[in-house]
Parts: structure tokens; C-alpha cells; sequence
């Protein structure tokens, strides 16, 4: 296990009661952390005191829901130097008057997490500069997640015209601005994402991405699905880009959490094995795409990373049987155990692990040290750590940024703890250094692979247990709550689940790191040149599946 | 047109191929009328035979070539090694609806493909090909190449405004920043070699190369052909560079951007007309790479009699094609800003060092 | 909290069939009519050996529209790439604007709010054009047919000549796809619409219902609009 930072102290829970004193009506305590209940009035004073007193600088995730009796919104407050520390923040609002509080002064990662409870739950926050729907079209009649919400109703979704940009009504006088649409379909937008960005020249002034091009109801999905089979092979779909087995373990580890399961060590170090060799496709994705948004075209480079993908892609579908929904994780473990003939399997991996460095030299040839690449990603882009905090960045983003936080150390799971490895970070803040975080990652990830397969090796074969004892139907006692997050591709990706004694989730909750990551996209970009707009988009890495969900 | 203009232009050394289809068909017996047939014919061969190069680049070895470039194989269904591709290819985007925007400024929306792909044309009047292939050898050829190549930047903001769509405007915007940046590097640092040469005349610049010089090291002595690249490569590599942000190839495709501007300038075209705009760039590519290797490398010069003068020269301006192709696959684009900069402080700066510097040369040595 | 799915279908409105109507139109597929055959009325030899030609350059030669929707889109690009090399029957030009693409692939899911887009996209490519649907999502949405959000399959929105089913296809499945497109192309088949409930109009068009008359404030009367109907889609 990688050595790493000090912990920030942890602040106990008679330390967080004494702060919040009078102002908690209640607790109501998840599986993960303690839980205050507040007033709808209180929401920012103690969120206040809560990050400047008690450190708690990373406001994860904001849940909304509805019962039966209530709305209620959760904030999941931790800390980037003690992940494990954590707190949750209930705010409970009548069904009558849904109105809350806002948490955006606070924490600037909450502007969008709140527009999405507007949009999905219904509830309304006071004081949020920019309280609009945000996945689903501004014409959209009724909030989907809410409970009266009825699907056979129809909707009406309109396209507004792309303008002539010599026509009146778009060219300021006063500012000589020019307002463009880029995406939703773009080559540059990495999928289905449309940023509003207004121009002045060639410099950006102003940029609003617009989401929910590819919000597939994900969490509708997951709340219709039981909880021992159907949900898994949702979450594949969520960062699609063949980083499908973190995915899976976030919801593995959260239900496991949740139900109490242990899951036997050799099918934790498969699933370390498999998860580390999805991160390495994933990055491999994520360096190909950053070089064609700076290259310009289907290049070199770019179909390098396809073609070292494919070999990944491989191992994998021998292992799983698929080349990117893998649906390989169970509850309590993994579907089956590695592919006979082992030797063959292992042997294959030990080649790719073997022609890895050589690549990783091809890629710092062909990018990392060629002048102009460093002269477009050099300074481009910035994103400082604490801009990164309040955005509630995570994964190779805050990383570049200098911020030291990786939940395979900070918040253990799997058998991370057990390998050798090191965290990586950047201090350049810049699109530069994000890139770089990604090539070091990938050697990081196949160091761990690398042990993972010595211990595969030469574990004994009466002992490669894959799956532990559990019942044929899940049912977590009833109002369990839980938020679990593990270190995706991308960054934290965060569970929140409820359960109401059935079978199935009341509530699935998904916090992408995507969703966050792309807020920042404004900070980053704003003055600077179309260019970098679109290389600092391609540094975030988004993929809109996690970030429409 | 220019080859009207060619009789009346001609050197009296070189014989172009305007008068030798005249002398062959019997045509200059006919006078006026016939001379102008004659140079219409000329024309129509020379304007043929760089379509057809263009023909075969665009859709097939462009293709090939990023291909080898990236471990893959690309067209190899039709007939041999996919070379049918170009029938398929070219027929089928003639064939295609050619679509108007209802905002597109009509007229200028129709010419700018027609004066992209014809200014490249104008400029092959005046190369010598070799083998006789050369339309006109007007005194100012050099300036006259560098003037109608300079007027495609015309096409690209025309076709760039008339679109009315915002990324064709921003491509549009770029080209005639981009193309005014690197004209006056591009024209200072072909000055140099004027003044080596001590003519404009393409002819002329040819003739002047094609004697040698000998190289003296210790030791060893060498013998090599008075290319300008040779004689002057600081010269050569400023044009270089200054020539490919002129056709606007990697690293500076700034005008058209793929990632960043969708098909920039051209982004509305479609059919006949995106035809049109993309001969026009391969024409000027190859225009870009005929100018070289007729002001750098000697012309259709090569080992062999000069009758295959046409091979050579081919062979030059493919291998400043392919050179296009390899930065294409290599080479990151250059930022916008970057570009204009590294045009006006670095380039420009340079290509009037290299003037004065050859200039003084010039003068010290052959006074 | 569960939405499920409503067995009975409420508020139905009746599928509009512009769109499919002016395609199928009479005769052979307008895609592959011409001038010329209009003009002939019907098909003399030489008209038909140079349809045979057109439908081999057709079926030769296309640009693909760079169009990434969903997880099929990653499968889509390992088909351009090195392994698998789309390129290879001259299918693997990329073309960023939809005004040079012949071929839109359709790789993912579609969501209400991007369908008008798509269908905009489609729009604005040339004659003759044809459409690959990749993967589940665009036969019927998927594993997301039930979501609230998603439209059940590509052919709702613009006519689909090729299935390709998956999820995600193989690349390899993919090439399969794209080589039958060819072969179709090449006998001088496509295929007509079938289903087709969503259409682009005039928000001033639409009858005045419940809906309409509580959004008139927000749209204008000219903007275009998409109905979107989860329940009456099939």
C-alpha cells in the first residue's frame, strides 16, 4: 500500500453534534456515517460550520428523494485528507412546500447536484443562482423520480434553430460577442454533449454545458431491478469505455456494505486484477481521445491507443466472455473463476505486461515530448486544487491539480491494501499534467496486476473460492441507507441506496465523478482560446453516459 | 486563357507546349485562331494531368498513406490494392444531393469552390514540368504563381461568410489570417532565390540549378546539382514551413480544424461543390510542392535524359505530398494564436534575415 | 417509488407518417430514382446498366458520419481502428459534417431531447443516405426501453436500412453490418420505414391540446418541436 499523506484528524461524532448543537432536530445515522437531520433554513449556516470548523472540504454527493411524507435532500460530506471520515447532512422538506436551502455557497459542486434534484425529485432550492431542469428538456412536464410521476403521459421537446451568425439578434453590439453552439453532435464533445460557449474572436468568454443528451434513466433502471442480479450489468453502461468492472464494484461494494456480505479474498484479487486492467483501457481511451481533440484527426497516436485497447479488451473477454458490458461481478464475488487453461490466460497477460513499457515510451515519444504538444497543453486549462475542492473534482483531475486523493488508499477496499503501489499526482494544475497523471497511472495499475497475477499464480487450487454464501433474495433491512464510493476511471464514483425491505432499491442513487469533473469545465476554459476549450474538455475525460447517467 | 497569354509571354530559348502542339497539328499555320487552340490544348492537358494526380491523392493515396502510417490497411476490395475506389469514390460524390443552406449567400456561396480549385489550376501555367510540359514562361512567373495561389485565400473567406454557419465563418476567419501571416514569408524567403538566380523566369530558376557545384571536404569530393535546397536549406525549410500553413496542412490546418471547427470552412459544402473545395486543396498541395521543386529542387532535373524531366518532377512534388501526409499523422495542430505568432515574429523575422544574409552573399561573392 | 411501466395506454395520439410517407412514395425507393427515369417514365436498357453502375459506386464507396451517441459508439471506433479497419471496403472515411457523409451510423441510445437532434443531423445529410442502427438501443431502446426518457429505437425517428443487434455489437458485427448495407446497396434494395411516430413540427402546427396549450407560453410559435410519447410507442 502506497505510503501517501498523513489523515486529516477525524472529527468525532459528539464533536460534529456539539457544532451543529441546536439546529439538528434529529439523527438519522446511514451505514456509513452519521446523520443530522435540519431545518430547510439551517442548510447553509451548518454547512458552513461544517466546512470551515470541521474540515469536511468535499461535499461528495447530494441525494433528493420522496417518501411517502417528505422530500428530503442528503448531503454526503467528506474530506479530501480523510475520505473515511464522513458525514451526512438530512434535510427533509413537506410535500406541501418542497423548499430548501441551497448548499451552492457552500460547495460550488452543489449548483448542479441541486439542479438535478429539481429536475429528476422536485425540490425547489432557495438561493441557487441557476435553478433550472438540467438532464431532462426545459419543457419537460412533471419530475420523473417523484412518486406521482406518471410515464405514459406525452412530452413536448423543441430544437431551437442554429442562427445565422450575421444575423442581428446574435451579434452584441456593445460586446461583439458570438454565441456558439458546440455539440450536441461535434466531433469534439466526446459524445453527446452541447456546450453553450460565447466567443469573442477566437476567445471563449462564457461557457454553459448543457447535459442530459444520454440520460437513460440509469437510476429509474437500477430502482426497478433486484438488488442480487438485475442491477449489475447497469452499471457498464455508466462509463462505457470499457471501465465496466469499476463500475460493477461500486455497486458491489455498496450492497455488500449494505447487507453485510464478506467477500472471499481470492475473488477480491480477480477483481482487483480485472478492475485494474479495465482502468488501463480506460486511460488508453482517454489518451487517444486527448489526442485526437489536440492532433486533429484519426492519427498516429490515437489509433496506437486503439490498437494497445484491443490486447486489453482481449484478456478481459477471455476472462468475462465480453468486450466492454462485462456483467463479470457478482454480489458476494465474481461470476466465474479465470479461464482454463490458466497458464495460457496467465501468460497472455504477463505478454501484455511485458510490451507495456515499451508502449508507454512509444506514447511519451509521440506526445508527452513533442514540443507542440507541450506548447498547446502547457498552461492550458488550469485547475487549481482548491477551485478543484469546491467542484468536487475527484480521480486524475484532482490529481493533476495536485490534490492527493485516491479511495484505493484513502478509503480501502478490494485488495489494494495489500499490493504495493504509489498514488499519483501533478502539481502543473493543467491539461498537461492531467495527461501525464494518466500515463503514470496506467504503469501504477500494472504494477498491480502484476502482483495480483503472482498471487494468482500460486494460489492453492482448494482455496480459490469466488463466491460467498448469499441468499437467493436480498432483502436489506428495511430504511438502510447506505453511500459507498470506490476510485473509477474517472474518479469517485459514489452508491447511494435505500431500501424499503423488498427486494429492490427505494432509492439508487448515482454520484458520477464525470458530473463533477465537467462543472469545472467553466473555470478552466474561460478566457482562453477555442483550442483549448476543446483539449481541456478532452483532458476531463468525461463520458456522457456517467455524466447523464 | 493563360495559354493565350503564353505566346505572347515566351522566352526565346525554351519551347513550350502551347507552340509544339501548334508545330505537330499543324494548327500555327492557322494564325491567331490557331495558336489559341493550340494553347487552349496545352492547357487542357497540363489542367488534366494535375487532376488526375489530385484524382488519385485524394481518394485513394491519402487513404493508403494514413493508413501505413497507422498499422492498417485501408481500400483493398477493389481491384488491386482498392485503386477503383477513386471511380467509386469521385462518381459517387458527384452523384450526391448537392444541398443549398436557405441563409447561404448565393452567389459567393457558388464561386468560392470554383475559385478555390481554380487558382491551384492557374498556377501550374507557368511550372516547367520537364519533357516539354510547360504551358507559359512569362517573365514575373515566380510572382504570378505566388499571386493566383494567393487568391484561393479569396475562395476560403468567401466560402467561409457565404455559408452563413458560424464554424464555417471562424474557418474562413482563420484562413486569411493564417494566409496573410505566411504570404509575405513565403514570397520574401522565394526572393532569396530570385536573387540567386537573378530572374523570376521559372525557366530560368530551373536552368540556374542545373549546374553544379563541388562540394569540398577533406578528403572527399563531391559533386552535387546547384538545387537551391542544397545550396541554401535555411532558405528551404523557411519555405518549407511557410508553405505548409499557406495550403494549410498539419500543423497549421487552423482553417479547417476537424476537432475543433467540424470541417471549418467547408463545413456547409456538399456534393459537386465539396468536390470542388477538395480538389482545390489537393491542388494546392501540389501546386505548394511544384513550387518547391521547381524554385528548390532543381525542377524535373534528374539522373536519365531529359526527356523523363516529367518522372522527376512528379516524383518531387509526390514526396512533398507524402511529407504533408506523415505531419498529418504525426504532428499535433498548432494553436491559433501560436500560429499567427510564429508567422509574424518568427518566420517573418527570419525570412528577411535569410534575404539579407543571401542578399550580401549575392553580392560579395558573384560581384 | 418504482415506475412501472403502465400496462394500458393512455392519451394516445395518432402516429404522424410524413416522413415515411414522402420515402416510400410510389414505385422503387426514392433514393435511387433519377431525373432521367422520371423523365423516361420507364426503365430502358441503358438507364438500368447505368443504375447498375450507380448502385456499385454507391455501394463502393461511402463516407461515415463521425457521429458518437453511446457505448456503442467505443465499438464503432475499435471498428475504424487498427484491428478491425472499416476502411479496408471503403467505408472508413470519417466525415465530421454531415453535409459529405453517406453512412450515419447510429451507435447508442436515443433520448428525448437528443431525437430532434438526430433527426436535424440526418436532415442535413445529402441524398442518398442510409443508416446503420448499432446495438440494441436503436432496434427499441435496449435495456433501456423502460426508462422514462429513452425512445424505443432509432426507426422511430428517421428510417433504418440496417439492424445490427448487440450490446454492444462486436466490431467484427459491425463490419458484417455495413458489408450487407453494401450488398444492398449494390442489388438496389433499401429498406422502407416502418414504424415512424416522431416527427419535427411547428409548435403553431400542433392541435391544441392539454399539453400544447400549457407550454404555449414558453415555446414559440415557430420553433419545431417533437412529440414525445413513451406509452405509445410499441
Amino acid at each position: 500500500m502506497s505510503t501517501g499523506l498523513e489523515k486529516e484528524a477525524e472529527t468525532s461524532v459528539d464533536e460534529i453534534a456539539e457544532l451543529i448543537g441546536e439546529r439538528a432536530i434529529a439523527r438519522d445515522d446511514h451505514l456509513n456515517a452519521p446523520g443530522f437531520v435540519i431545518n430547510p433554513a439551517d442548510v447553509q449556516d451548518v454547512l458552513f460550520d461544517l466546512r470551515d470548523v470541521a474540515g469536511y472540504d468535499h461535499c461528495s454527493c447530494v441525494t433528493a428523494q420522496q417518501y411517502a411524507d417528505r422530500y428530503e435532500t442528503i448531503y454526503h460530506l467528506t474530506k479530501y485528507g480523510n475520505r473515511t471520515d464522513e458525514v451526512s447532512i438530512v434535510v427533509p422538506t413537506t410535500l406541501e412546500e418542497p423548499v430548501s436551502q441551497s448548499g451552492e455557497p457552500v460547495y460550488r459542486t452543489a449548483d448542479w447536484h441541486e439542479r438535478e434534484a429539481y429536475d429528476l425529485i422536485g425540490i425547489e432550492y432557495e438561493d441557487h443562482p441557476d435553478l433550472r431542469r438540467i438532464l431532462l428538456p426545459e419543457t419537460w412536464q412533471g419530475h420523473p423520480l417523484a412518486g406521482d410521476y406518471d410515464q405514459t403521459k406525452p412530452q413536448l421537446v423543441t430544437l431551437a434553430e442554429h442562427a445565422n451568425p450575421l444575423q442581428a439578434d446574435h451579434h452584441d453590439t456593445e460586446s461583439e460577442t458570438m454565441f456558439l453552439n458546440i455539440g450536441p453532435h461535434h466531433p469534439a464533445t466526446h459524445g453527446v454533449l452541447h456546450v453553450k460557449t460565447v466567443l469573442d474572436g477566437e476567445t471563449v468568454v462564457d461557457v454553459d454545458p448543457d447535459i442530459g443528451y444520454l440520460h437513460r434513466c440509469e437510476e429509474q433502471m437500477c430502482q426497478q431491478g433486484t438488488y442480487r442480479h438485475q442491477i449489475m450489468p447497469y452499471p457498464d453502461r455508466w462509463d462505457y469505455v470499457s471501465s465496466g468492472l469499476l463500475n460493477e464494484w461500486a455497486y458491489a461494494r455498496a450492497i455488500e456494505d449494505m447487507a453485510d456480505i464478506e467477500v472471499p479474498e481470492y475473488a477480491q484479487i480477480i477483481r482487483t486484477f480485472s478492475a485494474e486492467l479495465c482502468r488501463i483501457a480506460s486511460h488508453m481511451l482517454a489518451l487517444g481521445t486527448f489526442a485526437l481533440d489536440v492532433y486533429g484527426e484519426f492519427t498516429a497516436t490515437f489509433q496506437y491507443t486503439f490498437r494497445d485497447r484491443e490486447v486489453v479488451q482481449d484478456i478481459l473477454e477471455d476472462l468475462t466472455g465480453q468486450r466492454m458490458m462485462f456483467n463479470y461481478f457478482r454480489v458476494g464475488g465474481v461470476a466465474w473463476d479465470l479461464p482454463e487453461p490458466r497458464e495460457e490466460f496467465f501468460a497472455k497477460t504477463r505478454d501484455f505486461l511485458d510490451e507495456l513499457p515499451a508502449k508507454v515510451e512509444e506514447y511519451n515519444d509521440l506526445i508527452t515530448t513533442n514540443e507542440i504538444f507541450q506548447l498547446r497543453c502547457v498552461d492550458t486549462g488550469i485547475l487549481e486544487p482548491d477551485v478543484a475542492k469546491q467542484y468536487g473534482c475527484t480521480g486524475p483531475v484532482a490529481r493533476g491539480s495536485g490534490v492527493d486523493y485516491d479511495l484505493r488508499r484513502d478509503d480501502p477496499y478490494g485488495y489494494y491494501p495489500n499490493l504495493e503501489w504509489d498514488v499519483v499526482t501533478e502539481d502543473g494544475y493543467d491539461n498537461y499534467s492531467r495527461v501525464l497523471v494518466r500515463m503514470q497511472e496506467v504503469e501504477e495499475s500494472a504494477k498491480i496486476i502484476q502482483q495480483c497475477l503472482e498471487l494468482l499464480e500460486e494460489w492453492p487450487e482448494d482455496d480459490r473460492e469466488i463466491q460467498a454464501n448469499v441468499p437467493r433474495t436480498l432483502k436489506p433491512d428495511t430504511d438502510a441507507e447506505i453511500y459507498r464510493a470506490v476510485e473509477a476511471a474517472k474518479g469517485e464514483l459514489g452508491i447511494y441506496m435505500r431500501s424499503d425491505g423488498t427486494d429492490k432499491p427505494a432509492r439508487f442513487k448515482i454520484r458520477s465523478p464525470c458530473f463533477s469533473n465537467l462543472q469545472a469545465l467553466g473555470e478552466m476554459t474561460e478566457g482562453e482560446y477555442i483550442p483549448d476549450l476543446v483539449a481541456s474538455l478532452g483532458s476531463l475525460d468525461i463520458v456522457l453516459g456517467e455524466v447523464d447517467r | 486563357m493563360t495559354g493565350g497569354a503564353a505566346t505572347l509571354l515566351q522566352s526565346n530559348d525554351t519551347v513550350l507546349l502551347p507552340e509544339r502542339i501548334a508545330d505537330l497539328t499543324g494548327l500555327g499555320e492557322l494564325g491567331v485562331a490557331g495558336e489559341l487552340t493550340a494553347a487552349f490544348l496545352g492547357a487542357f492537358i497540363v489542367a488534366n494531368l494535375m487532376l488526375a494526380t489530385t484524382g488519385v491523392a485524394g481518394p485513394w493515396a491519402k487513404r493508403k498513406i494514413t493508413a501505413a502510417f497507422t498499422d492498417r490497411i485501408a481500400v483493398n476490395h477493389l481491384g488491386p490494392a482498392g485503386i477503383f475506389v477513386i471511380v467509386a469514390d469521385s462518381v459517387r460524390l458527384l452523384s450526391k444531393e448537392n444541398i443549398i443552406p436557405e441563409n447561404a449567400d448565393r452567389p459567393a456561396y457558388d464561386l468560392a469552390p470554383i475559385i478555390i480549385a481554380s487558382s491551384a489550376l492557374l498556377g501550374f501555367a507557368v511550372i516547367p514540368m520537364g519533357s516539354g510540359v510547360h504551358l507559359a514562361d512569362p517573365e514575373v512567373g515566380l510572382a504570378y504563381v505566388f499571386a493566383v495561389a494567393g487568391i484561393a485565400s479569396i475562395g476560403l473567406v468567401m466560402a467561409g461568410y457565404a455559408s452563413g454557419n458560424k464554424y464555417s465563418m471562424l474557418g474562413g476567419l482563420r484562413a486569411v489570417a493564417q494566409n496573410i501571416a505566411y504570404e509575405i514569408p513565403l514570397v520574401v524567403t522565394g526572393m532569396s532565390v530570385v536573387l540567386f538566380a537573378g530572374s523570376l523566369r521559372m525557366s530560368e530558376i530551373v536552368a540556374v540549378q542545373n549546374e553544379t557545384v563541388l562540394f569540398t571536404i577533406p578528403g572527399l569530393e563531391w559533386a552535387v546539382p546547384a538545387w537551391f535546397a542544397l545550396v541554401n536549406p535555411f532558405a528551404f525549410v523557411l519555405f518549407l514551413i511557410a508553405n505548409f500553413a499557406e495550403v494549410g496542412r498539419n500543423p497549421f490546418d487552423m482553417p479547417e480544424a476537424p476537432a475543433e471547427l467540424i470541417a471549418g470552412y467547408q463545413t456547409e459544402y456538399s456534393s459537386v461543390y465539396f468536390v470542388l473545395v477538395y480538389l482545390g486543396e489537393f491542388l494546392h498541395i501540389f501546386l505548394g510542392g511544384a513550387i518547391i521543386a521547381t524554385i528548390f529542387l532543381g525542377g524535373p532535373a534528374g539522373p536519365g535524359p531529359a526527356e523523363i524531366g516529367i518522372v522527376w518532377f512528379l516524383l518531387k512534388i509526390w514526396a512533398v505530398f507524402l511529407l504533408t501526409q506523415w505531419l498529418r499523422s504525426a504532428i499535433p495542430r498548432v494553436r491559433i494564436d501560436h500560429l499567427i505568432e510564429i508567422g509574424w515574429k518568427g518566420l517573418l523575422v527570419l525570412s528577411f534575415a535569410n534575404l539579407g544574409l543571401t542578399a550580401a552573399i549575392v553580392g560579395v561573392v558573384f560581384a | 417509488m418504482s415506475q412501472d411501466p403502465k400496462q394500458s395506454i393512455q392519451e394516445s395520439a395518432t402516429p404522424s407518417t410524413d416522413t415515411r410517407d414522402a420515402r416510400m412514395g410510389a414505385g422503387v425507393d426514392d433514393r435511387f430514382n433519377s431525373k432521367l427515369r422520371e423523365a423516361f417514365g420507364a426503365s430502358p436498357f441503358i438507364l438500368t446498366k447505368f443504375d447498375e453502375f450507380m448502385n456499385w459506386v454507391r455501394g463502393n464507396s461511402m463516407f461515415m458520419l463521425q457521429f458518437g451517441i453511446a457505448c456503442c459508439s467505443i465499438e464503432m471506433i475499435h471498428t475504424y481502428a487498427i484491428k478491425h479497419d472499416l476502411d479496408r471496403f471503403g467505408a472508413g472515411v470519417p466525415r465530421a459534417s454531415p453535409r459529405q457523409a453517406d453512412v450515419m451510423i447510429v451507435p447508442g441510445t436515443i433520448v428525448s431531447k437528443f431525437g430532434p437532434r438526430m433527426k436535424r443531423v440526418y436532415d442535413q445529410m445529402p441524398e442518398p443516405k442510409f443508416v446503420v442502427g448499432m446495438g440494441s438501443c436503436t432496434i427499441s431502446g435496449g435495456p433501456f426501453q423502460e426508462g422514462y426518457n429513452v425512445v424505443k429505437g432509432a426507426e422511430e425517428i428517421i428510417p433504418v436500412d440496417i439492424h445490427v443487434p448487440g450490446c454492444p455489437p462486436r466490431p467484427e458485427a459491425l463490419v458484417y453490418g455495413v458489408l450487407k448495407l453494401q450488398e444492398r446497396i449494390r442489388h438496389g434494395e433499401s429498406s422502407p420505414v416502418v414504424v415512424k411516430p416522431y416527427e419535427l413540427e411547428r409548435f403553431g402546427d400542433l392541435e391544441k391540446d392539454e399539453l400544447v396549450q400549457k407550454l404555449a407560453s414558453e415555446i414559440d410559435e415557430d420553433d419545431l418541436v417533437m412529440r414525445y410519447n413513451w406509452a405509445d410507442s410499441p
